[in-house]
């Protein structure tokens, strides 16, 4: 899968794409803020660029990777979601990061249920897990949100993970999981009420 | 399989094109041993040798250049990476060699970089180039001096740390005959 192959998603809201060149300097201010403590950082600018540098191998070697999360409207960016799986992972994963001053606005629940559905249906993948920072309370409740279940038993990448396990297609396509997504999905569009507490991702 | 849009390039015994998925196990072999890979920016483990091959593809897709496999042309083996390397932070574009274990003392490396040099100044349009060289690195050394190149300044470098610059020469130095020499006999005549 070469870069200008990468399949465009669209959701209610946004639009994700392959991540570019130019989308970097979004890329670069997040992982050099505080925001991206649980994902390795924060890093300097070599360390930065360099793991942009891989986010856009990664395309090429497994034939997926993250997306770039840009607003239908604005193009802004937004942050990262998709599928992950160096060498070093014991499964792959589903990941997400959002942009620190775009949280709260459920864009990771949607964009991120959007490319669990891709890879389900599109390439065929039977289910995923996501590794997260046990302190990363955000992040657990949004594997939870997405219907995902702490896998105690899986294997992590270093011990310092939680292994959180997402429905199988199957699991998906008939429970109740998709439908809550889609309601909250739904309020964060149009807010006739909004969810109480923390922002959310 | 190609993973960049590399062009293929040649030399007497060598083939230098982007990185390719045989390419990943010599690479990260390469990485992990701590002896050989020590000038260079050894690995501490497999995720992250893997994440170097990962992020050279990438910086082929950033700048339009990066690290080449060298190629033998008469066993196709990966023996070795060649080329251009210039991620944030660092001080210029540099020009880059290694090679693998078991294929040293043989000029490959010479003959890599010097092809990688031309391609960069004839094919880019670089004007200059350095190579950035850990203190103690004698082989780096000696070969960046058979390239021509000399020792120009100590820096402090963003991942490396301590590290020796050395420039190369430019076009116009190592090409000058080339300018009207379309490669026939009667050029000189």
């Amino acid at each position: 899968m070469t870069l200008s192959r990468i399949p465009t998603i669209e959701t209610r809201r946004l639009v994700l794409r392959g991540p570019t060149p130019e989308d970097y300097p979004d890329f670069k201010a997040t992982f050099s803020s505080y925001r991206s403590r649980f994902m390795g950082g924060p890093l300097n600018k070599y360390e930065a660029w360099m793991l942009y540098a891989a986010e856009i191998g990664h395309w090429e070697i497994r034939g997926f990777g993250m997306w770039m999360i840009h607003d239908k409207d604005s193009d802004a960016t937004l942050g990262m979601a998709g599928g992950w799986f160096p060498a070093a992972w014991p499964e792959r994963e589903i990941a997400w990061i959002i942009w620190p001053n775009k949280a709260g606005k459920g864009y990771a629940l949607e964009a991120t249920s959007a490319v669990r559905r891709y890879f389900y249906e599109t390439q065929g993948w039977d289910g995923a897990v996501s590794y997260i920072d046990p302190k990363n309370l955000d992040s657990i409740r949004l594997a939870e949100r997405l219907g995902a279940v702490k896998d105690k038993d899986a294997r992590t990448i270093d011990g310092n993970d939680a292994v959180y396990r997402h429905p199988s297609p199957e699991r998906l396509k008939s429970g109740q999981i998709a439908d809550g997504i889609e309601l909250e999905i739904s309020h964060y569009c149009d807010p006739l009420f909004k969810p109480k507490g923390m922002p959310l991702d | 399989m190609s993973l960049t849009q590399a062009p293929i390039l040649e030399t007497e015994r060598l083939i230098l094109r982007g990185p390719e998925p045989r390419d990943i196990e010599p690479v990260i072999a390469f990485l992990l041993d701590e002896a050989r890979a020590g000038g260079f920016g050894a690995a501490p483990n497999r995720g992250e040798a893997w994440r170097w091959f990962a992020l050279n593809v990438g910086h082929w897709h950033i700048h339009g250049y990066g690290y080449f496999s060298i190629e033998m042309k008469d066993t196709g083996e990966t023996v070795g990476i060649s080329g251009i390397w210039n991620p944030e932070g660092w001080p210029e574009p540099e020009l880059g060699w290694v090679v693998f274990d078991g294929f040293e003392g043989k000029g490959i490396a010479h003959e890599a970089a010097e092809r990688a040099r031309r391609y960069a100044y004839q094919d880019l349009g670089f004007t200059t180039l350095t190579s950035n060289i850990v203190p103690g690195n004698t082989r780096s050394v000696a070969l960046a001096e058979r390239l021509g190149a000399w020792f120009e300044r100590e820096y402090e470098n963003i991942h490396m740390g301590h590290d020796l610059l050395y420039r190369h020469p430019g076009p116009g130095d190592l090409f000058e005959r080339d300018a009207d020499d379309d490669g026939s006999v009667e050029a000189y005549a």
